[in-house]
Protein backbone atom coordinates (compact mmCIF):
# COMPACT_ATOMS: atom_id res chain seq x y z
CA UNK A 1 0.00 0.00 0.00
CA UNK A 2 2.55 2.41 0.81
CA UNK A 3 4.20 1.23 -2.09
CA UNK A 4 1.34 2.39 -4.24
CA UNK A 5 1.07 5.22 -2.02
CA UNK A 6 4.48 6.20 -3.05
CA UNK A 7 3.99 6.01 -6.62
CA UNK A 8 0.74 7.95 -7.05
CA UNK A 9 2.61 10.99 -4.95
CA UNK A 10 5.78 10.35 -7.16
CA UNK A 11 3.18 10.53 -10.11
CA UNK A 12 1.98 13.65 -8.85
CA UNK A 13 4.89 15.07 -7.67
CA UNK A 14 6.32 13.91 -12.36
CA UNK A 15 3.03 15.57 -13.60
CA UNK A 16 3.34 18.55 -11.37
CA UNK A 17 6.50 19.59 -12.47
CA UNK A 18 6.00 18.96 -16.48
CA UNK A 19 2.87 21.41 -15.74
CA UNK A 20 4.85 23.96 -14.06
CA UNK A 21 7.76 23.13 -16.52
CA UNK A 22 5.46 24.04 -18.91
CA UNK A 23 4.51 27.32 -17.37
CA UNK A 24 7.89 27.98 -16.94
CA UNK A 25 8.50 27.49 -20.54
CA UNK A 26 5.72 29.12 -21.84
CA UNK A 27 6.78 32.73 -19.42
CA UNK A 28 10.10 32.31 -21.01
CA UNK A 29 9.05 31.95 -24.52
CA UNK A 30 7.03 35.19 -23.31
CA UNK A 31 9.37 37.09 -21.76
CA UNK A 32 11.46 36.78 -25.19
CA UNK A 33 8.65 38.32 -26.80
CA UNK A 34 8.22 40.87 -24.93
CA UNK A 35 12.23 42.28 -24.65
CA UNK A 36 13.00 40.82 -28.28
CA UNK A 37 9.77 42.84 -30.10
CA UNK A 38 8.48 45.09 -27.51
CA UNK A 39 10.43 48.51 -27.91
CA UNK A 40 10.31 47.96 -31.89
CA UNK A 41 6.27 47.46 -31.89
CA UNK A 42 5.99 50.53 -29.17
CA UNK A 43 7.93 53.07 -31.68
CA UNK A 44 5.49 51.41 -34.43
CA UNK A 45 2.26 51.30 -32.66
CA UNK A 46 3.51 55.52 -31.97
CA UNK A 47 4.29 56.04 -34.96
CA UNK A 48 0.42 54.53 -36.40
CA UNK A 49 -1.61 56.44 -33.69
CA UNK A 50 0.51 59.18 -33.11
CA UNK A 51 -0.29 58.89 -29.53
CA UNK A 52 1.45 58.11 -26.45
CA UNK A 53 -1.46 56.48 -23.98
CA UNK A 54 -3.03 54.46 -26.87
CA UNK A 55 0.42 53.66 -28.20
CA UNK A 56 0.76 51.85 -24.69
CA UNK A 57 -3.02 50.12 -24.44
CA UNK A 58 -2.26 48.73 -27.93
CA UNK A 59 1.01 47.29 -26.83
CA UNK A 60 -1.01 46.11 -24.03
CA UNK A 61 -3.19 44.44 -25.07
CA UNK A 62 -1.19 43.02 -28.23
CA UNK A 63 0.82 41.16 -25.52
CA UNK A 64 -2.00 39.93 -23.51
CA UNK A 65 -3.54 38.48 -26.66
CA UNK A 66 -0.07 37.44 -27.62
CA UNK A 67 -0.16 36.24 -24.18
CA UNK A 68 -3.18 34.08 -24.38
CA UNK A 69 -2.46 32.80 -28.14
CA UNK A 70 1.39 31.68 -27.68
CA UNK A 71 0.27 28.35 -28.31
CA UNK A 72 -0.80 29.18 -31.93
CA UNK A 73 2.77 30.43 -32.81
CA UNK A 74 4.71 27.75 -34.17
CA UNK A 75 7.42 28.76 -35.82
CA UNK A 76 9.21 31.08 -33.89
CA UNK A 77 10.76 32.92 -36.58
CA UNK A 78 7.04 34.35 -37.69
CA UNK A 79 7.03 35.96 -34.24
CA UNK A 80 7.34 39.38 -35.28
CA UNK A 81 4.80 38.82 -38.49
CA UNK A 82 2.21 37.79 -36.05
CA UNK A 83 2.69 40.43 -33.08
CA UNK A 84 2.19 42.55 -35.93
CA UNK A 85 -0.76 41.50 -37.05
CA UNK A 86 -1.99 41.41 -33.84
CA UNK A 87 -1.00 44.86 -33.45
CA UNK A 88 -2.40 46.19 -36.61
CA UNK A 89 -5.68 44.36 -35.91
CA UNK A 90 -6.33 46.30 -32.45
CA UNK A 91 -5.30 49.61 -33.98
CA UNK A 92 -8.33 48.83 -36.72
CA UNK A 93 -10.31 47.91 -33.73
CA UNK A 94 -10.00 51.51 -32.11
CA UNK A 95 -11.42 53.28 -34.64
CA UNK A 96 -14.46 50.64 -35.23
CA UNK A 97 -15.13 51.74 -30.89
CA UNK A 98 -14.64 55.14 -31.98
CA UNK A 99 -11.98 55.79 -28.84
CA UNK A 100 -11.17 59.35 -29.13
CA UNK A 101 -8.12 60.20 -31.86
CA UNK A 102 -5.59 61.81 -30.46
CA UNK A 103 -1.97 63.41 -32.78
CA UNK A 104 0.95 64.18 -29.94
CA UNK A 105 3.89 62.38 -31.55
CA UNK A 106 5.12 66.03 -31.81
CA UNK A 107 5.19 66.57 -28.07
CA UNK A 108 7.31 63.08 -27.03
CA UNK A 109 10.59 63.69 -26.33
CA UNK A 110 12.73 62.62 -29.20
CA UNK A 111 15.99 60.68 -27.92
CA UNK A 112 18.79 62.64 -26.98
CA UNK A 113 20.01 64.89 -29.71
CA UNK A 114 22.72 67.25 -28.03
CA UNK A 115 24.94 65.32 -30.59
CA UNK A 116 23.22 67.06 -33.18
CA UNK A 117 23.64 71.40 -34.35
CA UNK A 118 20.63 73.52 -34.17
CA UNK A 119 20.18 73.06 -38.81
CA UNK A 120 20.33 68.82 -37.91
CA UNK A 121 18.05 69.35 -35.08
CA UNK A 122 15.84 71.57 -37.27
CA UNK A 123 16.06 69.14 -40.26
CA UNK A 124 15.11 65.97 -38.25
CA UNK A 125 12.15 67.95 -36.44
CA UNK A 126 11.29 68.58 -39.82
CA UNK A 127 11.72 65.17 -41.24
CA UNK A 128 9.17 64.02 -37.82
CA UNK A 129 6.61 66.41 -39.32
CA UNK A 130 6.78 65.37 -42.65
CA UNK A 131 6.51 61.24 -40.93
CA UNK A 132 3.38 62.23 -39.62
CA UNK A 133 1.54 64.09 -42.50
CA UNK A 134 2.74 61.37 -44.66
CA UNK A 135 -0.68 59.79 -46.32
CA UNK A 136 -1.12 56.16 -44.27
CA UNK A 137 -1.01 54.23 -47.59
CA UNK A 138 2.85 55.83 -47.98
CA UNK A 139 3.63 55.44 -43.88
CA UNK A 140 2.62 52.60 -42.91
CA UNK A 141 5.09 50.13 -45.54
CA UNK A 142 7.83 52.41 -44.48
CA UNK A 143 7.35 52.28 -40.93
CA UNK A 144 7.01 48.28 -41.71
CA UNK A 145 10.27 48.56 -43.56
CA UNK A 146 12.60 51.30 -41.02
CA UNK A 147 10.56 50.35 -37.96
CA UNK A 148 10.19 46.85 -37.92
CA UNK A 149 12.40 45.66 -40.33
CA UNK A 150 10.24 43.86 -42.89
CA UNK A 151 11.40 42.97 -46.13
CA UNK A 152 9.39 44.22 -49.27
CA UNK A 153 7.82 40.83 -49.54
CA UNK A 154 6.50 40.57 -45.98
CA UNK A 155 5.36 44.17 -46.30
CA UNK A 156 3.11 42.95 -49.33
CA UNK A 157 2.02 40.33 -47.81
CA UNK A 158 0.73 42.16 -44.47
CA UNK A 159 -0.70 44.66 -46.34
CA UNK A 160 -2.41 42.29 -49.03
CA UNK A 161 -0.94 44.51 -51.96
CA UNK A 162 1.30 43.05 -54.57
CA UNK A 163 4.95 43.55 -54.12
CA UNK A 164 5.63 46.10 -57.26
CA UNK A 165 2.78 48.22 -55.31
CA UNK A 166 4.78 47.52 -52.01
CA UNK A 167 8.06 49.39 -53.77
CA UNK A 168 5.91 52.08 -55.44
CA UNK A 169 4.67 53.33 -51.97
CA UNK A 170 8.35 53.20 -50.41
CA UNK A 171 9.76 54.97 -53.10
CA UNK A 172 6.40 57.85 -53.26
CA UNK A 173 6.92 58.07 -49.53
CA UNK A 174 10.68 58.38 -49.14
CA UNK A 175 10.45 60.91 -52.71
CA UNK A 176 7.65 63.31 -50.57
CA UNK A 177 9.96 63.49 -47.35
CA UNK A 178 12.90 64.38 -49.22
CA UNK A 179 11.24 66.95 -51.39
CA UNK A 180 10.08 68.12 -48.06
CA UNK A 181 13.41 69.07 -46.78
CA UNK A 182 14.80 70.74 -50.14
CA UNK A 183 11.32 72.57 -50.17
CA UNK A 184 11.79 73.64 -46.94
CA UNK A 185 15.40 74.75 -46.86
CA UNK A 186 16.95 72.92 -43.80
CA UNK A 187 19.65 71.57 -44.68
CA UNK A 188 22.03 70.39 -41.69
CA UNK A 189 25.57 69.46 -41.57
CA UNK A 190 24.27 65.97 -41.83
CA UNK A 191 26.71 64.44 -44.06
CA UNK A 192 29.31 65.28 -41.48
CA UNK A 193 27.23 64.30 -38.27
CA UNK A 194 25.68 61.18 -39.45
CA UNK B 1 23.52 42.72 -65.13
CA UNK B 2 21.71 45.61 -67.09
CA UNK B 3 20.41 48.18 -64.91
CA UNK B 4 19.64 51.47 -66.26
CA UNK B 5 20.03 54.59 -64.28
CA UNK B 6 16.35 54.97 -63.68
CA UNK B 7 15.06 51.52 -62.18
CA UNK B 8 18.36 51.77 -59.88
CA UNK B 9 17.04 54.86 -58.56
CA UNK B 10 13.60 53.70 -58.14
CA UNK B 11 14.79 50.95 -56.35
CA UNK B 12 17.72 52.89 -54.58
CA UNK B 13 14.46 54.99 -53.03
CA UNK B 14 12.41 51.97 -52.47
CA UNK B 15 14.65 49.55 -50.69
CA UNK B 16 18.03 50.94 -50.05
CA UNK B 17 19.17 48.04 -47.70
CA UNK B 18 18.25 45.23 -50.24
CA UNK B 19 20.90 42.66 -50.34
CA UNK B 20 20.20 41.61 -54.39
CA UNK B 21 22.98 41.17 -55.66
CA UNK B 22 22.29 43.05 -58.80
CA UNK B 23 21.42 45.69 -56.54
CA UNK B 24 24.28 45.85 -54.81
CA UNK B 25 26.89 45.22 -57.62
CA UNK B 26 25.02 48.42 -59.43
CA UNK B 27 25.79 50.68 -56.16
CA UNK B 28 29.32 50.75 -57.86
CA UNK B 29 28.31 50.61 -61.50
CA UNK B 30 29.87 54.17 -62.03
CA UNK B 31 30.39 57.50 -60.30
CA UNK B 32 27.23 58.24 -60.72
CA UNK B 33 25.49 55.33 -59.19
CA UNK B 34 28.09 55.83 -56.59
CA UNK B 35 26.90 58.94 -55.74
CA UNK B 36 23.25 58.37 -55.65
CA UNK B 37 23.96 55.41 -53.26
CA UNK B 38 26.08 57.74 -50.77
CA UNK B 39 23.03 59.84 -51.09
CA UNK B 40 20.99 57.44 -50.49
CA UNK B 41 22.57 56.07 -47.52
CA UNK B 42 22.82 59.63 -45.22
CA UNK B 43 18.64 59.87 -46.25
CA UNK B 44 18.41 56.96 -44.54
CA UNK B 45 20.59 58.02 -41.22
CA UNK B 46 18.94 60.79 -41.27
CA UNK B 47 15.44 58.61 -41.44
CA UNK B 48 16.17 56.24 -39.15
CA UNK B 49 17.79 59.28 -36.56
CA UNK B 50 13.54 60.74 -37.29
CA UNK B 51 12.06 57.17 -36.32
CA UNK B 52 13.93 57.05 -33.28
CA UNK B 53 11.76 57.23 -29.86
CA UNK B 54 12.29 55.96 -26.51
CA UNK B 55 10.33 53.44 -25.25
CA UNK B 56 8.80 54.37 -21.89
CA UNK B 57 11.26 51.82 -19.45
CA UNK B 58 8.94 51.47 -16.89
CA UNK B 59 6.08 50.84 -19.32
CA UNK B 60 8.35 47.77 -21.11
CA UNK B 61 8.94 46.10 -17.89
CA UNK B 62 5.40 46.34 -17.00
CA UNK B 63 4.75 44.19 -19.78
CA UNK B 64 6.91 40.94 -18.33
CA UNK B 65 4.00 41.51 -15.89
CA UNK B 66 1.32 39.72 -18.33
CA UNK B 67 3.08 36.34 -18.07
CA UNK B 68 3.86 36.30 -14.27
CA UNK B 69 1.41 34.01 -12.01
CA UNK B 70 -1.19 35.62 -9.24
CA UNK B 71 0.33 36.49 -6.17
CA UNK B 72 -1.64 34.90 -3.38
CA UNK B 73 -5.72 34.92 -4.15
CA UNK B 74 -6.85 37.58 -1.40
CA UNK B 75 -5.87 41.24 -1.70
CA UNK B 76 -4.25 43.02 0.78
CA UNK B 77 -5.78 45.06 3.52
CA UNK B 78 -9.06 44.68 2.35
CA UNK B 79 -11.08 44.57 5.52
CA UNK B 80 -9.14 47.75 6.55
CA UNK B 81 -10.42 49.37 3.49
CA UNK B 82 -14.23 48.89 3.86
CA UNK B 83 -14.74 50.22 6.88
CA UNK B 84 -12.75 53.52 5.65
CA UNK B 85 -14.79 53.94 2.33
CA UNK B 86 -18.13 53.28 4.53
CA UNK B 87 -17.21 56.27 6.63
CA UNK B 88 -16.24 58.29 3.84
CA UNK B 89 -19.37 57.68 2.20
CA UNK B 90 -21.17 59.36 4.71
CA UNK B 91 -18.65 62.32 5.30
CA UNK B 92 -19.57 62.74 1.24
CA UNK B 93 -23.12 63.01 2.09
CA UNK B 94 -23.28 65.51 4.61
CA UNK B 95 -20.71 67.89 2.54
CA UNK B 96 -22.26 67.60 -0.90
CA UNK B 97 -24.62 70.18 -0.75
CA UNK B 98 -22.51 72.90 -0.91
CA UNK B 99 -20.21 71.58 -3.45
CA UNK B 100 -20.56 73.49 -6.61
CA UNK B 101 -18.86 71.55 -9.49
CA UNK B 102 -17.14 72.42 -12.45
CA UNK B 103 -19.03 70.87 -15.82
CA UNK B 104 -16.93 70.90 -18.68
CA UNK B 105 -17.96 67.86 -20.51
CA UNK B 106 -21.31 67.14 -21.58
CA UNK B 107 -23.32 64.60 -19.36
CA UNK B 108 -22.83 61.58 -21.91
CA UNK B 109 -19.28 61.97 -23.75
CA UNK B 110 -17.72 60.53 -20.51
CA UNK B 111 -20.26 58.00 -20.44
CA UNK B 112 -20.00 56.94 -24.35
CA UNK B 113 -15.97 56.92 -23.89
CA UNK B 114 -16.09 54.96 -20.47
CA UNK B 115 -18.07 51.93 -22.50
CA UNK B 116 -15.88 52.25 -25.26
CA UNK B 117 -12.73 52.01 -23.40
CA UNK B 118 -14.00 48.86 -21.04
CA UNK B 119 -14.99 47.12 -24.52
CA UNK B 120 -11.50 47.99 -25.40
CA UNK B 121 -9.63 45.26 -22.33
CA UNK B 122 -11.57 45.95 -19.49
CA UNK B 123 -13.07 42.63 -19.11
CA UNK B 124 -9.59 40.98 -19.35
CA UNK B 125 -7.78 43.28 -17.26
CA UNK B 126 -10.28 42.54 -14.72
CA UNK B 127 -9.46 38.80 -14.98
CA UNK B 128 -5.71 39.74 -14.88
CA UNK B 129 -6.46 41.63 -11.64
CA UNK B 130 -7.78 38.67 -9.98
CA UNK B 131 -5.51 37.73 -6.86
CA UNK B 132 -2.68 39.77 -7.93
CA UNK B 133 -1.63 43.28 -6.04
CA UNK B 134 -0.13 45.52 -8.54
CA UNK B 135 3.52 46.60 -7.83
CA UNK B 136 3.79 49.54 -10.02
CA UNK B 137 0.75 51.79 -8.55
CA UNK B 138 3.08 54.47 -7.50
CA UNK B 139 5.41 54.82 -11.00
CA UNK B 140 2.01 55.32 -12.57
CA UNK B 141 0.35 57.76 -10.59
CA UNK B 142 3.56 59.58 -9.69
CA UNK B 143 3.74 59.94 -13.56
CA UNK B 144 0.75 61.76 -13.85
CA UNK B 145 1.34 63.59 -10.28
CA UNK B 146 -0.96 61.93 -8.62
CA UNK B 147 -0.53 59.54 -5.86
CA UNK B 148 -2.49 56.88 -3.57
CA UNK B 149 -3.58 56.46 -0.11
CA UNK B 150 -1.97 52.92 1.40
CA UNK B 151 -5.37 51.46 1.66
CA UNK B 152 -6.93 52.09 -1.67
CA UNK B 153 -3.49 51.36 -3.01
CA UNK B 154 -3.60 47.58 -1.92
CA UNK B 155 -7.13 46.96 -3.45
CA UNK B 156 -5.51 47.08 -6.71
CA UNK B 157 -4.77 44.27 -9.07
CA UNK B 158 -3.68 45.77 -11.92
CA UNK B 159 -2.48 49.47 -13.13
CA UNK B 160 -1.43 50.81 -16.37
CA UNK B 161 -1.68 53.94 -18.34
CA UNK B 162 -4.80 54.60 -20.80
CA UNK B 163 -6.07 57.06 -23.24
CA UNK B 164 -9.21 59.50 -22.14
CA UNK B 165 -10.91 61.66 -23.87
CA UNK B 166 -8.90 64.65 -23.23
CA UNK B 167 -4.59 63.10 -22.85
CA UNK B 168 -3.48 60.88 -20.97
CA UNK B 169 -4.94 58.85 -18.07
CA UNK B 170 -4.84 55.60 -15.64
CA UNK B 171 -6.42 52.53 -15.77
CA UNK B 172 -7.21 50.72 -12.27
CA UNK B 173 -8.59 47.23 -11.36
CA UNK B 174 -10.05 47.17 -7.87
CA UNK B 175 -10.27 43.51 -6.63
CA UNK B 176 -13.41 43.79 -3.54
CA UNK B 177 -14.73 41.09 -2.06
CA UNK B 178 -17.80 41.87 -4.11
CA UNK B 179 -16.16 41.58 -7.29
CA UNK B 180 -14.18 43.77 -9.56
CA UNK B 181 -14.20 47.30 -9.93
CA UNK B 182 -13.00 49.33 -12.52
CA UNK B 183 -11.10 53.15 -12.18
CA UNK B 184 -10.43 55.69 -14.86
CA UNK B 185 -8.63 57.98 -13.65
CA UNK B 186 -8.93 61.46 -15.98
CA UNK B 187 -6.51 63.85 -15.10
CA UNK B 188 -7.62 66.68 -17.85
CA UNK B 189 -11.32 65.94 -17.52
CA UNK B 190 -13.66 68.08 -15.61
CA UNK B 191 -17.33 66.45 -14.88
CA UNK B 192 -20.47 67.05 -12.64
CA UNK B 193 -20.66 64.18 -10.13
CA UNK B 194 -23.20 61.75 -11.62
CA UNK B 195 -24.35 58.10 -11.50
CA UNK B 196 -25.15 56.80 -14.33
CA UNK B 197 -26.11 53.26 -15.82
CA UNK B 198 -23.97 52.43 -19.14
CA UNK B 199 -24.78 51.11 -21.92
CA UNK B 200 -23.25 48.19 -21.35
CA UNK B 201 -25.02 47.60 -18.35
CA UNK B 202 -22.28 48.61 -15.73
CA UNK B 203 -23.31 51.12 -13.15
CA UNK B 204 -20.85 54.43 -13.11
CA UNK B 205 -20.23 57.18 -10.70
CA UNK B 206 -18.20 59.60 -12.05
CA UNK B 207 -16.41 61.97 -9.65
CA UNK B 208 -14.46 65.52 -9.94
CA UNK B 209 -11.74 65.64 -8.24
CA UNK B 210 -9.05 69.00 -7.16
CA UNK B 211 -7.54 68.40 -10.60
CA UNK B 212 -9.79 66.32 -13.46
CA UNK B 213 -12.02 63.01 -12.58
CA UNK B 214 -12.11 59.81 -11.96
CA UNK B 215 -15.14 57.11 -12.83
CA UNK B 216 -15.94 54.36 -10.93
CA UNK B 217 -17.41 51.12 -13.07
CA UNK B 218 -18.80 47.78 -11.59
CA UNK B 219 -21.34 45.49 -11.74
CA UNK B 220 -22.21 45.81 -8.12
CA UNK B 221 -23.78 49.83 -7.69
CA UNK B 222 -23.48 49.53 -4.15
CA UNK B 223 -19.48 48.61 -4.02
CA UNK B 224 -19.14 51.18 -6.83
CA UNK B 225 -21.23 53.87 -4.72
CA UNK B 226 -19.28 52.79 -1.71
CA UNK B 227 -15.85 53.45 -3.63
CA UNK B 228 -16.55 56.40 -5.32
CA UNK B 229 -17.77 58.05 -2.08
CA UNK B 230 -13.82 57.80 -0.72
CA UNK B 231 -11.95 57.95 -3.76
CA UNK B 232 -11.49 61.80 -3.57
CA UNK B 233 -9.62 61.14 -0.39
CA UNK B 234 -8.29 58.09 -1.78
CA UNK B 235 -6.37 59.71 -5.29
CA UNK B 236 -4.54 62.92 -4.44
CA UNK B 237 -2.48 65.25 -6.21
CA UNK B 238 1.27 64.58 -5.61
CA UNK B 239 2.90 66.69 -3.39
CA UNK B 240 3.82 69.66 -5.70
CA UNK B 241 1.37 68.84 -8.67
CA UNK B 242 -1.02 71.82 -8.97
CA UNK B 243 -4.31 71.24 -7.00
Amino acid sequence: MDGHANWITGRNEAVTKRVFDKEADRRRAFNELAETYGVDLYRYAMWICGNDALARDLIQETFLRAWKALESLQDKGAAKSWLITILRREYARTFERKVPQFTDVETIDPPDERELGPDDQAEIRNLRAGIMQLPPKYREPLLLQVVMGLSCDEIAEKLNVSKNAVMTQLFRAREQLKERLQRDGVTGNVHGLF
Amino acid sequence: MSMDYSDYKRWLGADPTSQDADFLAARHASPEFEQAAREADAFERKLNHALRIDAPTEFMADLLDIAQPARGTEPVARRRWMPIALAAALLMAVGAAGVAWNLNRGSGMVEEYLVAHYAMDGAQLEAMAAGHSATNVEAILAELRYAAQPEFAALIGFVKHCPTPDGKGVHMVLNTERGPVTVILMPSTSVADRSSRLENGMEARIVSLSRGSIAVMGMNSVVVEELAASVRESILPAAGAPA
